[in-house]
Order: structure tokens, then sequence, then C-alpha cells
């Protein structure tokens, strides 16, 4: 077991934005979490990263307790919408990621060629479409070293082929001992690259486990992930 | 792992990349040297009025000219006016671009401490600084080219004033921001601190006690100190604190990590501890007179005779604090009897603004001066007057000035030849010029 939440709340004032929240995440595998707009996937994926603070709530690592401010030894959060340091080049961005966490150098680029970045590598973040700061974004997060990786959203903007590749590209990093808990509201994305799947609805935990596991739970032996969605958030 | 020091490297240049892509940095490069070339300039020229030159004044107006007064305070000047109303724009730009773009976001969960980014920030908006002193460093180059004069001490001291002055805004511009929820807003607040630093001067000038002592430490007051030759201990450490509560606020705003109460109880500490710090600071008495002309001291005959004195003297003074009787007072005689007589008090017994007219009014006016049990009364404000009071009251004899040597003044009447082609037409060429080559590079790279 790598990761262990249980009792994770949060609300902004009367808001209740995450209630009781709990799970578990294995090693090397690709976890989804899925849920509606507002079903709070943020907030969860900001709490567990420590970048917001928690009401109540406890995170187990490897079986050790890990506290909000020792969180980014294990896990790194890329949020969704951002787009950092817009007027300097990918090519940059990349090396800066690259010396900050003592990578090997050439590491970013070759992450950019597998996204199909280095014809952008000259390119500003600032200049770049929302797919392209998406994926440079995802080669950043596949620079930290931590054994855990939270992509919020990592396939919005991307079009077919290039969610494809990339599903391909975060499908081989757990060969790298690398985990991924990923954010997809795509619910066909989501059925495609995760191994076990979190639904969230209303900032609690309706389902946890594998499409057959959820199916059972849900009590519909053939649907796909989407009415089995329906069915436990009904 | 990365040592520290490689990563504050990594650090800084970052910061430097994103400073150097501001517009803000390059506008207030633009706009620095024509307003120090303006300053400069007026200033030579009126120099040169007062030294006599091209059928100006006579030559005894030219005796005990200062290039302090004359030159270095109105060229520096430029800066007072860019520290308060363009840098900190560029300061809190480097910290609300980050938050705002998310980039923060990912900064939080790097190696590199919060600590560690803020002096990166810091260091950068320094070095930034630094270049937008090339053009006062030039005026000082123009200045000797004229055969000007210039006292180490008193133009370093100068520097250092106009340095800490920056670095002030800095922590101002950086708190603004990290508390802020955008850089309009952070603007908002640091003009907001810069208006009500003046109203503080303008509501404390003659009201004395608390306001006045606070007063004297808002950063254009801090300023003065510095352009009058003064290095005084408790003004560069007053400002200091104020620098690092400002960084030190940032820090607890900028972890979004802590819950609100925790950080309101955390910049409650960081304030509590600024003042504890600030009132120590407020306290010291050292000061050091670095002016050529020793506007700031007494003549050294006549310190070395106030040194022989042991006794502790009291001074209660009778003059409401909008009086300019007392203003002199303060400043030709109080202020500089307090660096040689350490021991010194002084009583500011008449309080009130209607210090004219409050009671005892039969007493307004007196100065009294106490030592060794024995009390003299003086009207004076005068120098000389106050010296000889307080000799007598020793016990001791005046000293002779003989041989003493009088400043002797540096009159220059010298025309700023080229400055007009160097601050209006080459700087800002210059910096047009780096500044479409650096963003055709960034864009191209």
């Amino acid at each position: 077991m790598l990761l262990t939440v249980q009792g994770l709340s949060k609300s902004y004032g009367r808001n209740h934005v995450l209630h009781d929240a709990g799970f578990r995440i294995f090693e090397n595998e690709v976890l989804g979490l899925i849920g509606p707009n507002g079903a709070g996937k943020t907030t969860l994926f900001e709490c567990l990263a420590g970048l917001v603070p928690a009401d109540s709530g406890e995170v187990t690592f490897r079986g050790q307790t890990l506290g909000a401010t020792h969180r980014t030894q294990a896990l790194f959060y890329l949020p969704d919408g951002i787009r950092p340091w817009e007027a300097q080049p990918v090519r940059w961005v990349l090396r800066f990621f690259e010396s900050l966490y003592g990578r090997p150098s050439g590491e970013g680029l070759e992450f950019a060629k597998a996204l199909q970045l280095d014809h952008l590598l000259q390119a500003r973040i600032g200049s770049l479409s929302k797919g392209e700061a998406k994926r440079t974004l995802l080669a950043l997060a596949l620079l930290t070293p931590h054994p855990l990786l939270l992509l919020d959203e990592p396939f919005d903007g991307l079009d077919f082929r290039q969610t494809r590749d990339v599903m391909a590209l975060l499908r081989t990093a757990p060969q790298h001992n690398r985990t991924l808990f990923l954010s997809i509201h795509q619910l066909n994305d989501a059925a495609r690259v995760c191994d076990r799947l979190v639904l969230l609805s209303r900032g609690a935990v309706v389902g946890e486990g594998t499409l057959e596991e959820l199916r059972a739970q849900a009590g519909k032996s053939e649907a796909g992930l989407e009415e089995v969605f329906l069915a436990l958030t009904a | 792992m990365r040592s520290r020091l490689s990563r504050a490297v990594l650090l800084f240049g970052k910061e430097w990349r994103e400073l150097t892509a501001s517009r803000a940095f390059w506008l207030l490069l633009a706009i620095i040297g024509p307003l120090v070339g303006h300053g400069f300039i007026t200033a030579v020229e009126t120099y040169a009025e007062a030294s006599g030159g091209a059928g100006g004044a006579p030559g005894a107006l030219a005796q005990g000219l200062s290039p302090l007064d004359g030159v270095l305070v109105p060229t520096f000047g430029a800066y007072d006016l860019a520290v308060t109303l363009l840098f900190p724009f560029v300061a809190i730009r480097l910290v609300s671009a980050e938050k705002s773009s998310g980039a923060w976001k990912l900064m939080l969960q790097s190696p590199a401490s919060l600590t560690q980014m803020l002096l990166a920030k810091g260091a950068a908006l320094l070095a930034g600084w630094s270049v937008a002193w090339i053009p006062g460093l030039l005026a000082l180059g123009l200045w000797k080219t004229y055969g000007g004069t210039l006292y180490p001490p008193e133009t370093l001291n100068l520097l250092a004033g106009h340095l800490l002055h920056a670095g002030l805004a800095t922590g101002v511009a950086v708190a603004a921001a990290a508390l802020a929820d955008s850089a309009a807003s952070a603007a908002i607040v640091t003009l907001g601190f810069t208006v009500g630093t003046w109203a503080l001067e303008f509501v404390a000038a003659g009201r004395g006690g608390l306001l006045q002592k606070l007063a004297s430490y808002t950063p254009t007051s801090a300023l003065r100190v510095f352009e009058q030759g003064q290095l005084r201990l408790s003004t560069l450490a007053v400002t200091l604190v104020l620098t690092l509560a400002g960084f030190a606020l940032a820090a607890v705003w900028l972890d979004p990590r802590r819950r609100t109460v925790e950080r309101v109880v955390r910049s409650i500490a960081v304030c509590a501890v600024a003042a504890g710090l600030l009132f120590t600071s407020a306290e010291l008495r050292p000061t050091w007179d670095v002016s050529e002309n020793r506007r700031n001291s007494f003549p050294l005959a006549d310190e070395r005779a106030l040194n022989r004195i042991r006794q502790p003297l009291h001074v209660t003074v009778y003059l409401a604090p909008e009086d300019p009787r007392l203003l002199d007072l303060n400043r030709e005689v109080l202020s500089k009897l307090d660096r040689v007589l350490p021991g010194m008090a002084i009583d500011y017994a008449a309080r009130s603004r209607a210090g004219l007219f409050e009671g005892p009014a039969e007493r307004y006016g007196e100065v009294w001066y106490e030592l060794g049990g024995r009390k003299v009364m003086s009207r004076s404000a005068t120098e000389e007057i106050v010296l000889e009071t307080i000799y007598r009251l020793a016990g001791i004899a005046p000293p002779s000035h003989a041989g003493e040597l009088e400043y002797p003044g540096h009159p220059l009447a010298a025309r700023p030849t080229g400055a007009n082609w160097i601050f209006y037409v080459l700087w800002p060429l210059v910096v047009a010029l780096s500044g479409w080559v650096h963003f055709r590079h960034r864009s191209r790279t």
C-alpha cells in the first residue's frame, strides 16, 4: 500500500467541500478520481498535497503518518488551469525543473519529445495553446522524483491523438516506480487509462475499486463507467 | 540533492529572468535616466551660479558650498521618487505574477524553502535596483570629470541611505503582494502605506511626542538623516527591522498551507517581535557625523572640552513642538550635544500644541540646563551661547578655537557638459535597445 487517506474533510465557511473522504492508493497503479463538477476533486488534491489545510483526516504513506508539511516528500500535485512563468520559453522551464529537482540533464527534452513539444521549445509558455501548455506541465510533473503524482485533469485541452499518446506515456511512468492519481472528468478516458477508480460525489467517496468491483457495487454487471457512476451517485 | 548555494543561484536566476521579463522594470530603467539627469543638470547649474560662475553670486556665498547639498542630494532625489512611485510595482509583480499564474503552487512543492524563495526575490530586486543606479553613478563620474569634489564617507552614506530606502520599499511591496489577492490590490496597499507615512509626517509636524518620534522613521524622514550626512544607528536599525518585518509577513501570507487563523496569529507574532525590535532600535544613541563640513557636530575643540564633563546634563525645554525655535535648538544644539554627552537627558516640558498659551506661561521660551545640582536658564538657540552656558555650569574654561580650520567649501563653476546627451538621449536609447534585444531574443528562444 502506498497511501491511505482516512476521514478527510474540508469546509469553506458553511460549504462542506469534502466530507469524511477515505480511499487507498496502491504502489505503481493508475488511480482515477472521477466526479461531477463541484464534487471536490481539486480540493481533495490540494488537501492531499498539503497546499490547503484540511479540517480533519489522516494520510498514511507506506505505513507512516504523513503530516501536511511533509507531503512534498512523497507526492507532487499538478494543478489544472495554471500557466506558470508565461514570459519564459518552454526549454528554460524544463531546464529549470531539471535543475531544481537534480534530474539528469536532457531528461526534460526527452519528455518534451515524447509529448511532442520539441518544436515548441523556443516558444513562450504564454504563447502556447491550452493543449500545448498542458503537455508542458505534464513534462514538468514527470521531471519530479516523487513516487506519487497527482494530476488534475491531465487530458483537458488535448485532442484524441494527444490524449492517447499522453496516456501511453503515463502508462509507462509506473514502470519507473511512479504511481499516478488522476482527476478526470471524461469518464471514457478514465475507464481506459486507470487501473482503479475513486468516485467522488458532493465531497464524499461513493465508490472505490476496479471497474468490475464498481459494477458489482452498483449491481450492474455489464454497465459502462457512466452508468455505474450514475447508479452510485443517484 | 542540490547544495544550498547552487539552489540559491538557480532561484536567483529564475527571479532575475522574471524581473527582466517585466515591462515595468524596463520602464523604470528608461525613466530613471532622464529623472536623474534633470536633477543632476539643474544641480550643477545652480551650484555653478552659487559658486560665482557666469557673473552669479558673490564669492562669499561660494564659501562653505558643499557638493553633498548642492549636487549629490538633488541628483539622487530622483531615486526617492522612483522608489516611492515606480519600484514597488516592479517588486509587486515579482510576487503577484507567480501567485496568479499558479507557479507559486509548483514552487511551494519544490525542494526550495519559502525563505530561500523570498531571499532570491529580494536579491533579484536588489540586483535590478543596482542596474537602476547606473545613471546616478554616471552622474557622480561626470561630476568628478568637471573637477567636482566627492567626500567618500558622505557619498557612501548617502548611497547607503538610498539602498535602505529601496530595501524598505521592497519589504512593504512584497508584504502587500503576499497579503493582497491581486497585483492591483497590492499596489493600492503599497500606495496607501506611502500616503499614510506622508500623512503621519504632516500630522506629526509640530506635535512632538510619540507621533513626532514615529514620523522621524518614515522612509522620507529616514532618508533625510542620510542626506544630512549623518549615520544614525537607530535609523539604520529601524529601517532594517521594518524591511525584515515586511519579508516575514510575506513569508506568513505566501504559505497557503496554514489556516487563516494560524496566519493571523503568526502575523501578530511578527508584528509584536518587530515592535519590540523597533522600540529597542529607536533607543540606540550612536550617531556618526560623516559630513565633510561636520555640520552635525560642534567644533573639535568644543567636543574635546565637552568630553571632559563626566556628570549627566539635564535639559528642560519650555518650547512647544510647533515653535520654530525648538526646531533650531534641536538641530543646532541638542542633537549635537546628544552625540557628545551620551548621558544627557532632555525633557520637553511644553507638550501641547498651544504651548504659547499654556501654563506655566511665564516659563515659556526658557531652556534650563542642570549639571551637578546647579541650574542655569537660557533662551538662546545659538550654538555658541548654549555652549558657553554649559561651560559655565561645568566650571570649564571655553576652549580656544585658534588654529582650527574652517570648512573651505568646494565652489565649482562648471557647466554640465555632455550630461544632456548622456541622460536624455544616450541612456534612454541604451535602455530601449537593450530591452528590444532582450525581448526579441526571448521571443526567439
